[in-house]
C-alpha cells in the first residue's frame, strides 16, 4: 500500500487513489485529420516498462484532481509527483 | 405540507462517545478558479474561502471548507429554517455562477452531517479509516476528505474531540450502523 | 500432574492458580502463565503429533512461532474450531480443548506409521511422481491423502468470534521486545518520538529475561534483573505505546505493517465472549526498527526428529521460565556456546545433564570454563549418530569426529537419557526485512543472512542484525538507533558489561554417520517431513535453483514456512552442488509471518457490513410495501413489489400492464445526477456527447450517448438545459461515479481551458417517476398550477415548480413509451412526495413498480440498458442508433474510433429485436445464437441480451446482439439450450408503438 503525496492535499493513503495509466499522452487536436494507424497509436500504445515510468493518478477520494506521478515500477518507489500541466521534475 | 425526512434522526451515546445526525443544515457546493471568484465570496459572506488545502473558514453562522483548489463547501453552523433555505443559495447563485466566476450548487441533502463528540473519537475514526489523524486533531479548523469504511466522508476538526462528519445521504444509514457497531468496541 | 518435573521457585507462572484443559480427550492441569507446550511438558507429554509423510511420532521442539511439530486444533465446536496452531503459542487458559492434528485414529496409535516402514519407497516428490498416472485418477488419490495428511479439521458453521481492524500512524514502530527493542523504544520515546513498541509474547523480555547468570550481568545486575528495571521505567513514557500478544504479520513497502493483537485468546472460556478476540493494526510508520532476534537451529544427523529431541535453548526457556523439565537426564549436543547456558540452567535447577556433546575442538570460553567448574561432562570433537526409543528418545549413541569432521571414527558411545538438547547456532529473524524488498549478505564466519539494503526507512538491531554477544547488542543497538534518528541518546553509555565471548565457531550442515546417507533420516524439514537426502536427490535430478528444490521437495513449504529447515537446506544444497552459500541466496518469506485467521483478515466487514448499501430517500416506503430488493452497484433499489402470494413474474406482470393501461410510479432517485454550471457548458457536453447541445433550448432536455475513444457506448442519460449556462445531466445508476470522474478527467487534462463546473447532486435529489396514460392527471392533482399541455409542458422539457412550497424540478421524459414525468426534489421531502403522487393515483389504480418491470417496459420500446445490451464492444452504429451521432461536429470523444477499419466493418455484432416463434417461451439472457444446428462447431453468432414476456403485447420478446443481424431481419435463427432449440426470427428493436403515439397520449 504506497504512501501518494497528492500535490494539493499531502500524503495519503493509496486507498484514496486510482490509477490511470501511462501520462503525457496527449490528445490529438485533430482526430479526424489522423490515419487509422496513428489514432491507434494513441488509443493503445502503452509503453508499460519494468522501471521509471511517468503516471496519471486521481485524487479520487480526495479533492478529486488527477496529477502526474514518476515511480519505479520495478521497487514501486515514487520518485516525484507533480500537477497536470507541469513538467516532469525528473527526465 | 411535505414531511421533511432526514436518513438517521438519532443520537447515541458510547463510552466517551456521542454521535448524533445533525439536520437540517444548510450546504453549499463552490467552485472557482480565479481570484475575482474568492473576492466575491469574501465580499458576500464576509468570509475568505481558504486556500491552503485541508482547512476551513468560518464566522458565528457559516463555515467554508477547502475541498481542493478550486472546490469548497459552505455549510451553516447551525440548524436551519426551512422556509428560507434557498435564500443564501439564489444570492450566491446569481453572483457567481450568473456572473461566469464559478458555481453554486446545494448539497444540503446531498450530505448528511453527523456530530462526533467525545475523547475517543479518534480511535473510532481509526477503525476504518487510513488517514493520519496526529495532525489534524491537534488543529482546530482542520478539514480532510478520505474514506471511512470504504465510504467517502469530509470531517471537519470543529473543536477539542468534536467533529462534523459529512457523508452522501445514501450511504449515510450504513455508515451511521457501522459507527454505532465499532462504537461498542472502543 | 507430574509434580516432579515442576520446580517451584519460579516468578513468571502463578503456580496458585491451577488451569485444567484437556488435551486429546484427556483432562490435565496447568499453571496461569503456562502455554499449552509447557504445560504438557510438565505432564511429561512430548508427543503431540506425527509427522506429515512418515507419520513418525514427533513431539515438542521448540518454544515458540517457530515450532514445526506440535501443531493441534483448538476446540471442538464447529462454528470456533481451529487447526494448525503452535502449543507453543497458546497460552493456557481454563476450558481449553485441543487435539493432535495429523494422526488417525489417535497419536499413540497411528495407522499411517506404515509409511515409515515403506520410507525407503517414499522420495522427495513422491506424491508429483506416484499420482500423475492416470490423470483422472487424481481425484480418488487426493480423498486419501487429504485425509491423511493431517491438515487440520476447518470450522464448519460461521466464526461466531469478534474481529476488528485499527489503523495507527507512529513515528517509530520497534518490532520485538528483547533487549535490543527495548532499549530502542526506550531512547526514540524519550527523544519525543511517538513510539509503538510490539512483541507477540505476553509480556516484554525477550530471552534476557530469564537469563541469570554469571556470565552475563550488567553493571553487576544479572541480565535478567537489569532489564526488568528498564521494562519498569517503560511506563512512565508518555510518547510509548506497548501491545503485547501482537505479532507482526507482514511488512510492506512504504512502511505499511499489518500486525495481529490476541486479546482474548488468552482469557478463560467463559470470559472471551462478546469480546473482539483479534485485531488486525494497520500501520504506518515513518521510521522502522526491527528487533526480531534470532532462532536456534537444529543439528541434522540420523533420528534427529525423536519426541525429547528439542532446541537447546526451549529446553532453557522452559526450566528458567516455565519451570519445567524437559526430562530428567537430559543430554545437550551442540556446536556453540549457548547449549552451555542451558546446561547450567538445569544443573541450577536440580536437573542432571549427562554431558555436553560438542562438535567443536576444545574452546576456553567463560562459559564453556563455568559449566566446566560446575562439573558438567563434555565430549569434545564428537557427533551424534543416532538416537533410539519410539514415541520418546531414550538414548543416544556418538562418536568422534575426524580431523576433516567427514566421518566420525572410533567407539561408539550410548547415553541413556529422556531429553537430548540440540543446537546448531543461530539463525537471525530477517523474515521481515526481507519480506519489505530487503536484500541480504551473507556473513561466513557463523553462517547467517544478514539485512544488507532496503529502500524503505528502517534498521535492524539486535540479534536479527548478527549481533549474538550481550555487550554486542546493547552497544551496536543504542549507537544504530541513536544514528537511526538522528539523536544522540547517552542512557546506555558507560555501562559495565560482563559478557562470555564464543571463541571457536563451528558448523557442519549434514552431520556424518556411520551409516550410508539413503539408510538413515535426517529431518531438514519437520513439519514437511523431508530429509537431506530428498534434497540430495533433487539435486542428482537436476534441480539446481534453490527455489526449484524447495518446491521440489517441499522442504520450507509448511504452515512455519520452514523457519527451522530453510538454512540447512541452503547449506547442504551449497555443500553438495560445490557453490557458496552467499552465492545461492534464499528462498522468498512470505507474508504472514505466521499464519493469520480469516477471521482476523475480514474484520468487521462480515454480515450487514460485507459489502457497502446505498439507500434512495423513498426505501423506507418500499420495505412497508413488501418490495423485494435488487443489488444495482451498491445501490438497494425494489425490484419489484409482490402481493400476496406473487411470484416475480406475476408481479412484474401486473406492474408492467399497470403502467401501460394506466399509471405506474417508479423511484429513479438512484440515477446519477450532474450538476454542470460555466460559460463552456454547452461546448463540454457538444464534446462529451455524440449529439449537438449547442442548440438545445433552455427548458428541454435531450437523451445523449457517450462514448470511449475507442468508439464503444460507455453510458446514456438524460440532460436538461436549466439555464444558459447551467445544466443538470444524469447518467445510469452504476455509471455515476465513473462518468463524473471521465468527466473532470478530460476538463483537468485535455480542456483546460474550458469555463465548466461540475458537481454531483446524485444524493441531493429524489425522482419520483410516474408514467402512463393517467400520469398528467395524477400530476395536475400534486402541482395544479403547472400547465400541463402539450403546447406549454411538451416531451423532452423541464418546469420548475412547488409542491406546498417547496422548490422542485419537473421533467417530462420517458424511458417507458409512455406519457410520463420525473419530478426531482430534494431528497428530504422525496418521500413525502412519492407518497402525494401515490394518494392523488389511488383513483387511478397507480401501481408501483420496481426495477424488472422497468427493464421490461423499456424493452418493448427497445431502449438500451447500457451494461445490459451493451457490454464494451458496441459503438453506437451496432445499436442501430446511428441518428445520435452528429457527423457535423468536429470532434468529441470517440468520433475518431468509429470509422476505424473494425468499427466499420459490416459484420459487426449489432443490436436485434428477437421473436420466438412460440410466443410463450421465454428465451434465457446470455443464450447463443445460431444460424443452424446440424454442423459440428457451430459458428455462434450473438447472443441475447434482455429477455422478457411482454404482457402488453401477450408474447415473448428479446433483444440480442448477432452477427450482421441489421442485414439478417427476418431471418430464422436457432437459441439452443440444453434440451432443445428454440427457434425464433431477428426483427426489429422496437416492439411496441413504432409510431410513439402513447408519449402524448
Amino acid at each position: 500500500m504506497f504512501l501518494i503525496n497528492c500535490p494539493y492535499c499531502g500524503e495519503r493513503d493509496q486507498s484514496e487513489f486510482s490509477a490511470g495509466g501511462e501520462a503525457h499522452i496527449v490528445r490529438p487536436k485533430q482526430p479526424t485529420e489522423l490515419s487509422d494507424d496513428q489514432w491507434a497509436e494513441f488509443l493503445f500504445m502503452r509503453k508499460n516498462i519494468k522501471g521509471v515510468q511517468f503516471e496519471r493518478w486521481n485524487h479520487a477520494h480526495g479533492c478529486r484532481k488527477w496529477f502526474n506521478m514518476v515511480r519505479d515500477t520495478s521497487n514501486d518507489k515514487i520518485h516525484a509527483v507533480y500537477k497536470m500541466g507541469e513538467k516532469p521534475p525528473i527526465k | 405540507m411535505l414531511n421533511f425526512n432526514s436518513p438517521i434522526m438519532d443520537t447515541k451515546e458510547y463510552s466517551e462517545i456521542k454521535i448524533s445526525e445533525v439536520e437540517p443544515i444548510l450546504k453549499i457546493n463552490l467552485r472557482g478558479k480565479s481570484r475575482d471568484f474568492i473576492t466575491k465570496i469574501g465580499k458576500e459572506l464576509s468570509i475568505i474561502p481558504p486556500t491552503e488545502s485541508n482547512t476551513s473558514s468560518g464566522n458565528e453562522n457559516l463555515n467554508i471548507l477547502w475541498l481542493g483548489p478550486d472546490e469548497w463547501l459552505l455549510y451553516s453552523n447551525n440548524k436551519i429554517d426551512l422556509n428560507n433555505i434557498n435564500i443564501l443559495e439564489n444570492k450566491l447563485f446569481n453572483e457567481i455562477s450568473k456572473a461566469k466566476i464559478g458555481s453554486v450548487t446545494n448539497v444540503s441533502d446531498h450530505w448528511i452531517m453527523i456530530n462526533l463528540k467525545g475523547k475517543k473519537v479518534f480511535e473510532l475514526l481509526a477503525s476504518g479509516c487510513p488517514f493520519n489523524f496526529n495532525e489534524f486533531k491537534k488543529t482546530k479548523g482542520s478539514v480532510t476528505q478520505t474514506l471511512l469504511n470504504h465510504i467517502d466522508v469530509i470531517i471537519h476538526n470543529k473543536n477539542i474531540n468534536d467533529l462534523n462528519l459529512f457523508v452522501r445521504r445514501s450511504f449515510s444509514n450504513h455508515l451511521w450502523s457501522w459507527i454505532k457497531d465499532s462504537s461498542r468496541f472502543i | 500432574m507430574s509434580k516432579n518435573l515442576r520446580i517451584t521457585n519460579n516468578k513468571f507462572i502463578d503456580q496458585t492458580t491451577k488451569i485444567s484443559f484437556k488435551f486429546d480427550g484427556k483432562t490435565l492441569y496447568g499453571f496461569k502463565g503456562d502455554t499449552l507446550a509447557s504445560a504438557l511438558l510438565a505432564n511429561n507429554i512430548h508427543l503431540v503429533g506425527r509427522s506429515f509423510k512418515y507419520h513418525r511420532p514427533r513431539g515438542i521442539m521448540a518454544c515458540g512461532s517457530e515450532e514445526p511439530n506440535a501443531i493441534v486444533q483448538v476446540g471442538n465446536d464447529a462454528s470456533i474450531t481451529e487447526p494448525n496452531t503452535r502449543a507453543t503459542e497458546i497460552e493456557l487458559y481454563e476450558g481449553l480443548e485441543a487435539s493432535s492434528q495429523n494422526c488417525w485414529p489417535s497419536v499413540n496409535f497411528d495407522i499411517g506409521a506404515v509409511n515409515n516402514f515403506f520410507s525407503p519407497l517414499i522420495p522427495a516428490a513422491f506424491y508429483y511422481k506416484t499420482f500423475m498416472w492416470p490423470a483422472n485418477f487424481w481425484k480418488l488419490y487426493e480423498y486419501f491423502i487429504r485425509k491423511s495428511a493431517g491438515l487440520g479439521k476447518s470450522p464448519t458453521e460461521p466464526d461466531k468470534d469478534i474481529y476488528d481492524h485499527r489503523y495507527l500512524h507512529c513515528d517509530v514502530l520497534v518490532v520485538g521486545g528483547g533487549i535490543s527493542g527495548i532499549m530502542a523504544a526506550k531512547v526514540a520515546a524519550k527523544s519525543n518520538l511517538n513510539t509503538v513498541l510490539i512483541d507477540d509474547k505476553n509480556n516484554l523480555g525477550g530471552t534476557t529475561l530469564f537469563q541469570k547468570n554469571e556470565c552475563f550481568k550488567i553493571n553487576s545486575f544479572y541480565s535478567n534483573d537489569w532489564l526488568r528495571k528498564e521494562i519498569e521505567t517503560l511506563n512512565s513514557l508518555k510518547n510509548l505505546t506497548i501491545k503485547t500478544r501482537t505479532s507482526l504479520a507482514a511488512y510492506h513497502s512504504y512502511n505499511y505493517l499489518l500486525a495481529r493483537e490476541n486479546l482474548t485468546d488468552h482469557l478463560d472460556l467463559n470470559e472471551k465472549r462478546d469480546k473482539i478476540r483479534q485485531r488486525l493494526w494497520k500501520i504506518r510508520a515513518k521510521k522502522v526498527i526491527i528487533a526480531t532476534g534470532a532462532m536456534e537451529r537444529p543439528l541434522i544427523f540420523s533420528n534427529n526428529d525423536r519426541p525429547g529431541i528439542m532446541l537447546s535453548s526451549s529446553i532453557k526457556k522452559y526450566i528458567d521460565y516455565y519451570g519445567v523439565k524437559c526430562g530428567q537426564k537430559i543430554s545437550l549436543f551442540t556446536n556453540n556456546d549457548s547449549a552451555y547456558e542451558t546446561a547450567i540452567s538445569l544443573n541450577n535447577s536440580g536437573v542432571i545433564v549427562n554431558s555436553v556433546i560438542d562438535i567443536r575442538n576444545k574452546t576456553n570460553s567463560l562459559i564453556v570454563k563455568q559449566a566446566e567448574k560446575l562439573g558438567i561432562k563434555i565430549y569434545w570433537k564428537s557427533s551424534v549418530v543416532n538416537t533410539s526409543g519410539y514415541k520418546k528418545i531414550n538414548s543416544i549413541e556418538f562418536m568422534k569426529l575426524s580431523d576433516d569432521a567427514t566421518t566420525v571414527i572410533g567407539k561408539k558411545i550410548k547415553e541413556k537419557c529422556d531429553c537430548l538438547g540440540i543446537s546448531g547456532g543461530w539463525t537471525p529473524r530477517v523474515h521481515l526485512f526481507t519480506q519489505s524488498g530487503g536484500k541480504l549478505k551473507f556473513r561466513d564466519v557463523d553462517n547467517v543472512f544478514l539485512p544488507d539494503k532496503s529502500e524503505l526507512d528502517q534498521i535492524s538491531i539486535g540479534s536479527c542484525n548478527g549481533d549474538f554477544e550481550l555487550d554486542d547488542v546493547i552497544k551496536n543497538s543504542v549507537n544504530l538507533t541513536n544514528k537511526f534518528l538522528k539523536i544522540n541518546n547517552n542512557d546506555y553509555e558507560n555501562l559495565e558489561i560482563i559478557s562470555s565471548k564464543e571463541i571457536d565457531k563451528k558448523n557442519i550442515w549434514l552431520l556424518p554417520s556411520d551409516k550410508p546417507l539413503g539408510k538413515t533420516k535426517q529431518f531438514l524439514d519437520f513439519q514437511n517431513d523431508s530429509t537431506a537426502n530428498d534434497v540430495k536427490l533433487a539435486l542428482r535430478e537436476g534441480f539446481k535453483s534453490i527455489e526449484h528444490v524447495k518446491r521440489y521437495t517441499t522442504t520450507g513449504m509448511a504452515t512455519d514456512q520452514g523457519k527451522l529447515s530453510n538454512m540447512h537446506a541452503l547449506g547442504i544444497i551449497a555443500e553438495t552442488a560445490g557453490v557458496k552459500m552467499g552465492e545461492l541466496g534464499t528462498t522468498t518469506f512470505r507474508p504472514p509471518y505466521t499464519p493469520l485467521t480469516f477471521g482476523t483478515i475480514v474484520g468487521r466487514n462480515v454480515g450487514e457490513f460485507f459489502d457497502t448499501t446505498r439507500k434512495t430517500p423513498i426505501h423506507e416506503w418500499h420495505v412497508e410495501n413488501k418490495a423485494e430488493f435488487e443489488n444495482v452497484g451498491q445501490w438497494k433499489r425494489a425490484w419489484y413489489y409482490p402481493i400476496g402470494n406473487e411470484n416475480m413474474h406475476e408481479a412484474v406482470q401486473r406492474e408492467s400492464k399497470a403502467a401501460r393501461d394506466s399509471a405506474g410510479i417508479l423511484d429513479a432517485s438512484t440515477l446519477g445526477k450532474i450538476d454542470i454550471q460555466g460559460s463552456d457548458a454547452s461546448e463540454f457536453l457538444n464534446r462529451i456527447y455524440t449529439n449537438a447541445w449547442s442548440k438545445l433550448e433552455i427548458g428541454k432536455c435531450r437523451y445523449g450517448l457517450m462514448l470511449n475513444e475507442d468508439g464503444m457506448v460507455y453510458d446514456d442519460g438524460v440532460t436538461t438545459r436549466l439555464s444558459e449556462n447551467h445544466y443538470l445531466m444524469t447518467t445510469t445508476t452504476g455509471g455515476a461515479a465513473n462518468v463524473l470522474s471521465k468527466m473532470e478527467d478530460y476538463l483537468q487534462t485535455e480542456w483546460p481551458e474550458l469555463d465548466v463546473y461540475l458537481t454531483s447532486v446524485t444524493d441531493h435529489y429524489g425522482t419520483v417517476s410516474i408514467c402512463g396514460p393517467n400520469s398528467k392527471r395524477i400530476l395536475t392533482k400534486i402541482i395544479p398550477d403547472l400547465d400541463l399541455s402539450d403546447k406549454e409542458f411538451p416531451h423532452m422539457s423541464f418546469k420548475n415548480a412547488l409542491i406546498d412550497n417547496i422548490k422542485c424540478r419537473v421533467m417530462r421524459i420517458s424511458f417507458t413509451g409512455e406519457h410520463s414525468y420525473e419530478i426531482n426534489i430534494q431528497s428530504s421531502y422525496a418521500k413525502s412526495v412519492w407518497e402525494k403522487c401515490f394518494e392523488a393515483g389511488k383513483e387511478f389504480n397507480i401501481t408501483p413498480y420496481g426495477t424488472e418491470t422497468m427493464h421490461l417496459l423499456r424493452a418493448e420500446k427497445g431502449f438500451i440498458i447500457a451494461g445490459q445490451d451493451t457490454d464494451g464492444t458496441m459503438t453506437p452504429v451496432d445499436l442501430q442508433m446511428d441518428w445520435i451521432i452528429n457527423k457535423k461536429k468536429y470532434d468529441f470523444i470517440g468520433k475518431r474510433s468509429l470509422y476505424r477499419s473494425d468499427t466499420i466493418r459490416e459484420d459487426r455484432k449489432q443490436l436485434v429485436g428477437l421473436l420466438t416463434d412460440d410466443p410463450n417461451e421465454i428465451l434465457e439472457e446470455g443464450a447463443q445464437i445460431v444460424s443452424e444446428t446440424n454442423s459440428q462447431p457451430v459458428e455462434m453468432l450473438g447472443h441475447v441480451t434482455s429477455s422478457y414476456y411482454s404482457p402488453n403485447l401477450n408474447k415473448s420478446i428479446a433483444l440480442a446482439v448477432v452477427k450482421n443481424g441489421k442485414k439478417l431481419k427476418g431471418q430464422k435463427m436457432f437459441v439452443p439450450m440444453k434440451d432443445k432449440n428454440i427457434s425464433v426470427t431477428i426483427t426489429d428493436t422496437v416492439f411496441l408503438d413504432k409510431e410513439n403515439k402513447r408519449l402524448n397520449a
